[in-house]
């Protein structure tokens, strides 16, 4: 045997306890190294979208291999760190420093280069139909077929091979051995009864109910200056509610001696309060990555699917034309002729409605801004136009301001009295905010609906530039013909006429959100197998001292179905307690969301974690079985 | 000539601001070539804590040490790495095998270390493992055999390099009786065959009647030294009278039989 084949064979024979840490590594190496072959793939250098692409992917490569470094470097850390005992004994046979570097650092290249290699080919696999869901996100006719550049292999490899160099120098460098027998007390000391302080366990559970409330109360003016106090707050608070208040925790259910001496809750709990302190930082990060997991995800994916409802919360009208000035009128309505030709040409159905506007001034205070004047009666028209219910009366001095989801809140600080003024005429009404009905429109930024009465007033003393014609179209079955009518109404000269529609915001907010898609979510699930793969090496780090543990137990007359209970009660806790704490902490930032949305998330984001939860489960009940298996092959 | 030389040799444990306790205190001791000497004491005398340092597992707190001429306290950790590749040997209570190994390789890994040629290797592989009745399990892994097995292996780990001195610390201490009796044998035989030099700490009167001679410790300190007459037995009954001397409390020194 060589020296490096004793290095192999270290690595071989443990397969087992590297397996998940190996998995993870080449899914992170799969994902990098497919978006590097879209990177570096040769069609895309003739689309427009190029830079954009372009900067969305290497943001996303920039993310996986940040946070790849990180992995490696905990999960090498703690593998080199648990064989303290091997050290030990290689030292007695005369291993020097430089040679246990050579091993540790040999060994975990023989483990990079593997992982590097697995995680091209299984990227080579897949690229294709990546090439293919890629191809038909950015709307190409054909795929912008299959090519991998050695660009993307060559950069995929360096990266990956640098940083797991750079990893294990940087953790074989900080390894202290002080004497021999240090490294053979040292798997053996101990355990010490944990403590915890009623002080820091209080405030961290203040520190995360404060992190929900400001989450809970967010909304779309506040979320820029929420955003880094909540990350603030809601960190350091689940690490004090691991460290600190699950122990508390424990100690009074310990309290509770009818609980606590109940058949096998004893050992349950007791060895519970041991794993959870001693596991407090795995937990926490295991935490902290599936919360990131399941927010972005499921932000991505509730926004993705609540597209159709945002799209109409935003342009409440299938289409929209406005045009301003009576010189305007005629040549605007040619152009808007053309896109009624092309909805008939593909026999979509249509109704068609035109109201007249006039421009005016709104004054509160001393802020000024242009809006158009809608009378009460076309209010109605336009109402039953979205098949919508029609409103109340309106009195003569009453006026209501239509305003996007976006703006309400700010339009409703002028809710009072408000000077509508012309050139020719003025008026003060009482106004008050309701959501808008109508779309946006480039001329004015609102509309006030006022009374027939008043509006007269107005429109007969306009000045001609005064004048807007607005027509809206109400199309069947929109959203089945979103590109179609985008299409046409984009032809329209927008010199002449300001055309909008909600095929346009919906097409819109759906090709940017499938991009975030594309690449959160293979962000979100290689975070997701980060914190899988940490409990499972965890899990396998303690297996020794646990088979120890249960062997003295089986010999004082503990069952084999009393065992298997205990075990599977103390890996789902260790097992779920983060995944619920993620969901919570999730939940409160689906609310953030919602706050700022129209559309509900809810169920989205219900069906988001229930996949968490199935993919999850199966890993318990895999994790389990190995678990069980090896304690009963010493009862 | 003295293979190991022991000069006024400390251990003090504890802290700057605790209690210190002398674990050894100011022992002087020498082992000539060949010789096969035991280390008995009761519990918390000291006797690890002794072969610990004169091992170099642990550091010494005072005192010369000399291995084969060489003063141990003064090498660096590289010189004392390769000395310990070369001139050492150690056996464990708990056998101390790596399990990612087969049998074969763990035998073979102070040649390893030391960059020997494989087919080197593997011929004094050959030679070692059938001397000590272990050459069919060697393609075995460690949990795959006996303690005995096991231990016999780790013997053979020690001696393949065959270094100028041998240590063991309760290389019985996890074996069935009939199993201490083929290590023990092993021991003597290498002793006697090889003058392989042995320094052992035990707490078996049976396997230290294989010895020449043995050092009592009591409270860090040499309190007694017994010789190996022409007859094993009366040395086995010499060993049971000084152990009740020392502690009056011979249950203390009974080997725990599993």
């Amino acid at each position: 045997m060589t020296f490096r084949q004793f290095a192999f064979n270290n690595v071989k024979r443990n397969a087992r306890q590297y397996l998940s840490y190996f998995f993870s590594c080449m899914f992170s190496v799969a994902v990098f190294f497919i978006y590097a072959v879209i990177m570096f793939h040769p069609a895309i250098e003739n689309y427009d979208f190029r830079a954009t692409v372009q900067s969305g992917i290497t943001a996303a490569e920039v993310v996986i291999f940040v946070f790849s470094f990180l992995f490696v470097l905990y999960s090498t850390g703690t593998f080199i760190k648990s064989r303290k005992k091997e050290y030990g004994i290689l030292m007695t046979l005369g291993i020097s420093k430089r040679q246990l570097n050579r091993l540790l650092i040999l060994e975990n290249t023989i483990i990079g280069l593997v992982s590097i290699i697995a995680g091209m080919v299984i990227g080579i696999i897949f690229a294709n139909i990546f090439i293919m869901g890629f191809s038909s996100l950015l709307g190409l006719e054909d795929s912008l077929g299959f090519h991998i550049s050695w660009k993307a292999l060559v950069l995929t490899f360096v990266c990956y091979f640098i940083m797991f160099e750079l990893n294990s120098l940087l953790v074989v460098s900080t390894l202290r051995i002080n004497s021999i027998v240090h490294l053979f007390q040292g798997a053996k000391a101990p355990k010490k009864t944990p403590k915890f302080s009623w002080i820091l366990a209080m405030i961290g559970l203040l520190l995360v109910i404060a992190a929900y409330y400001l989450a809970w109360t967010a909304t779309m003016m506040s979320i820029a200056a929420k955003m880094f106090p909540i990350l603030a707050l809601i960190i350091p608070g689940t690490y004090l509610l691991y460290t600190q208040f699950s122990v508390l925790f424990i100690h009074l259910l310990k309290k509770k001696k009818r609980l606590f001496f109940a058949k096998t809750n004893l050992l349950t709990i007791s060895e519970l309060s041991y794993k959870l302190k001693d596991h407090a930082r795995l937990l926490f990060f295991v935490t902290i990555l599936s919360a990131v997991a399941f927010t972005a995800s499921g932000v991505i994916y509730g926004t993705y699917q609540g597209a159709e409802e945002e799209a109409t919360a935003n342009s409440p009208q299938d289409i929209s034309f406005s045009s301003q000035g009576t010189d305007n009128m005629e040549q605007a309505d040619i152009e808007i002729k053309q896109v009624t030709t092309a909805l008939e040409k593909e026999g979509i159905d249509y109704q068609s409605l035109s109201v007249n506007m006039t421009e005016v001034l709104l004054t509160v205070d001393n802020w000024k801004r242009p809006v158009s004047l809608l009378a009460y009666s076309d209010f109605q028209s336009l109402l039953d136009l979205n098949k919508e219910e029609k409103t109340d009366e309106l009195d003569p001095d009453e006026a209501m301001l239509l305003a996007f989801p976006f703006e309400i809140e700010f339009s409703e600080t002028f809710d009072g009295e408000v000077t509508f003024q012309s050139e020719n005429h003025t008026e003060t009404l009482q106004t008050k905010t309701i959501p808008s009905i109508i779309n946006y429109n480039l001329y004015v930024s609102n509309t006030v609906v006022v009374s027939d009465q008043i509006y007269e007033q107005f429109a007969s003393v306009a000045e001609p530039s005064e004048h807007i014609r607005y027509v809206a179209l109400s199309v069947d079955d929109w959203l089945a013909n979103a590109k179609y009518i985008n299409e046409h109404v984009e032809k329209v000269d927008t010199d002449i006429v300001y055309s909008s529609d909600k095929a346009s915001d919906y097409l819109l907010l759906r090709n940017t959100l499938a991009y975030a898609l594309f690449f959160g979510m293979f962000i979100s699930i290689l975070f997701f197998l980060a914190a899988g793969s940490i409990l499972y090496f965890k899990l396998y780090q303690d297996l020794d001292k646990d088979i120890r543990q249960y062997q003295a137990l089986y010999r004082i007359g503990l069952t084999v179905s009393e065992m298997k209970k205990i075990a599977t009660k103390q890996l789902a806790y260790l097992f779920f307690i983060p995944f619920v704490l993620a969901v919570i902490h999730a939940s409160f930032a689906f609310k953030t969301l919602q706050n700022m949305l129209q559309a509900s998330v809810l169920l989205p984001s219900i069906m988001l974690i229930s996949c968490y939860l199935l993919v999850y489960t199966i890993y318990f009940f895999f994790i389990r079985r190995l678990y069980i298996r090896k304690i009963q092959q010493v009862m | 000539m003295s293979v190991l030389e022991a000069t006024n040799i400390s251990k003090v444990y504890g802290s700057k601001r605790g209690i210190e306790q002398k674990a050894i205190d100011h022992i002087s001791l020498s082992i000539e070539k060949g010789e096969f000497v035991g280390v008995m004491g009761p519990s918390g005398s000291g006797k690890t804590t002794l072969l610990n340092v004169l091992s170099t597992i642990d550091r010494l707190s005072a005192g010369s040490l000399m291995i084969n001429g060489t003063e141990i306290t003064k090498l660096s950790k590289d010189k004392l790495a390769k000395f310990r590749r070369r001139e050492m040997g150690f056996i464990f209570q708990d056998f101390n095998l790596l399990d990612t190994l087969t049998i074969g390789e763990n035998i073979m890994l102070p040649l390893t270390l030391d960059g020997w040629k494989v087919n080197e290797m593997e011929a004094k592989l050959a030679q070692v493992s059938k001397q000590l009745g272990i050459d069919t399990i060697l393609p075995n892994r460690s949990f795959e055999v006996s303690g005995g097995q096991m231990q016999r292996a780790a013997i053979a780990r020690a001696i393949i390099h065959e270094p100028a001195i041998i240590f063991a610390d309760e290389p019985t201490g996890n074996l069935d009786s009939k199993s201490s009796k083929q290590v023990m044998e092993a021991l003597a035989t290498l002793n006697n065959q090889k003058e392989a030099t042995t320094l052992m700490v035990t707490h078996d009167p049976f396997a230290a009647s294989f010895c020449e001679r043995i050092l009592f410790i009591k409270d860090g300190k040499i309190f007694n030294q017994l010789d190996k007459g022409d007859n094993r037995q009366t040395f086995f009954q010499d060993i049971l009278n000084v152990q009740s001397m020392l502690g009056g409390d011979t249950d203390d020194f009974q080997t725990v039989r599993v």
